[in-house]
């Protein structure tokens, strides 16, 4: 969304430059240290045991590892990487001024994501020793993607001092593009964090056609809602000069059908749409997609 | 404008020069661990993931009990794929009497590996015939 027109940063240029001038300074003069360092991955492994946790401790995650496609699973990993370049642009655990570097940050995350799993599912006798490799790489790998993008919040979610200022330079200078992705990456994760269970499709075969109406409708006002009216913070302004229907075009609507095809790349990753009807995989879609659009909702509040 | 990139490169030139090594050792594990996954995934999904389940079964201890006897069984998949709710069923036959049945349910069994689990009877199966079969599967 673009604001550099909103009256708040026209007013205060001088001040916003010289902010950025006695930033610039700090950081040439204090070089990041390995104990900076060291606080950040440690944040990045409190991030990855926070964010995970719900789905390290989900069954059909351990039997999905090893029984979902591998193509399947690689095509995710391979999404989530990329996933993870991009947050790393916008809020990463620290701060990035190159693509190499983001590219690397998202390698270091994804290591992370990878030891947190390991750690946390040994601990969980998840995996045992007398197991394959086949059952416990699959089990990992599959717990490495949400570990992965908990890592790369965590500098956001849990450090004390972050620069907000530098991010939201970044979000304003992607524009609608950024926007987007912040909106697919949000409701990715929150999507994958309940798509695993057996509850989702249980609540798509008892639901009636009404119900999916119902539950469709307030998805899309729920993800307006957030996003404009109840001031949360990270809301966004109504872009000047836009007219309620043009807002809810460009962002609501255009946010709910990112979640609907988020919620359908989920469901044929874990196998559900597999010899299922059109009306049921349309059914399972709009279920999934409720968390998946609040996920949209609340990314820009997230990262 | 310019200004702005002119910072930016001075921060980016200040960026690498002080890299930690920390930072290097974390990315580089990171690199290690992303090659060695994406790879042992790569290999699997080429190396006969998707053959159905085949299924045995074989006893690996049977001991008296309070009450009966206990059965202990490993049931190996050499299929490549997992399979769900795997029923073995054991009968023990013995004389002319009708055989004794107990089956029991594994939730899943991994491709290429083996899961283990128990029966019970109330005769001894070291003195008649005891026969342990796999069932049936379901796809998961």
């Amino acid at each position: 969304m673009k604001r550099a027109g909103s009256p708040h940063t026209a007013k205060l240029p001088e001040k916003r430059e010289r902010m950025k001038v006695d930033e610039m300074a700090r950081d040439n003069t204090v070089p990041e240290t390995n104990k900076d360092y060291a606080i950040g991955l440690g944040r990045a492994f409190g991030g990855a045991v926070l964010f995970a946790i719900p789905l390290l401790m989900t069954m059909e995650m351990w039997w999905l590892g090893f029984s979902m496609g591998r193509g399947r699973l690689l095509l995710l990993m391979s999404l989530n990487f990329a996933i993870l370049i991009g947050l790393s642009y916008f809020a990463g655990f620290e701060k990035t001024f190159s693509w190499w570097e983001d590219v690397v940050d998202a390698l270091t995350a994804y290591g992370v994501g990878i030891v947190t799993s390991v750690i946390m599912l040994g601990l969980l006798a998840v995996i045992t020793v007398d197991m394959t490799w086949n059952e416990i790489v699959g089990k990992i790998a599959l717990q490495s993607v949400p570990a992965s993008i908990g890592a790369m919040l965590g500098r956001k979610q849990l450090g004390a001092e972050q620069d907000t200022q530098a991010e939201d330079d970044r979000k304003q200078e992607a524009g609608y593009r950024g926007e987007l992705f912040l909106m697919l990456a949000g409701s990715l994760f929150l999507a994958f964090n309940v798509a695993p269970t057996e509850e989702m499709i249980l609540i798509a075969f008892q639901m009636s056609p009404w119900h999916t109406f119902a539950l469709g409708g307030l998805s899309i006002a729920l993800l307006h809602v957030f996003v404009y009216a109840v001031g949360f913070s990270g809301q966004e302004s109504r872009p000047a000069g836009g007219t309620f229907l043009s807002t809810f075009l460009h962002f609501t609507m255009a946010g709910y059908g990112i979640a609907l095809l988020v919620s359908l790349y989920i469901l044929w990753t874990f196998g559900r749409t597999e010899d299922a009807a059109p009306a049921e995989i349309a059914n399972m879609a709009v279920v999934l997609g409720f968390p998946s659009s609040l996920g949209a909702a609340t990314a820009r509040l997230v990262i | 404008m310019s200004d702005e990139s002119l910072h930016q490169n001075e921060q980016r030139s200040g960026a690498a020069r002080h890299t930690p090594w920390l930072e290097w050792c974390a990315s580089g594990a990171g690199l290690l661990l992303t090659l060695c996954i994406f790879g042992f995934i790569t290999w699997q999904a080429f190396d006969d993931a998707v053959s159905p389940p085949a299924i045995t079964v074989e006893a690996t201890n049977i001991s008296s009990i309070d009450g009966g006897y206990r059965v202990m069984f490993q049931a190996r998949n050499a299929g490549g794929a997992a399979a769900a709710q795997v029923r073995i069923e054991g009968a023990l036959s013995s004389g002319s009497h009708a055989p004794e049945t107990s089956s029991v349910v594994l939730d899943y069994i991994p491709g290429q590996s083996a899961r283990e689990g128990g029966l019970f009877f109330t005769q001894d199966p070291r003195s008649g015939n005891l026969a342990l079969r796999v069932s049936g599967f379901a796809r998961p």
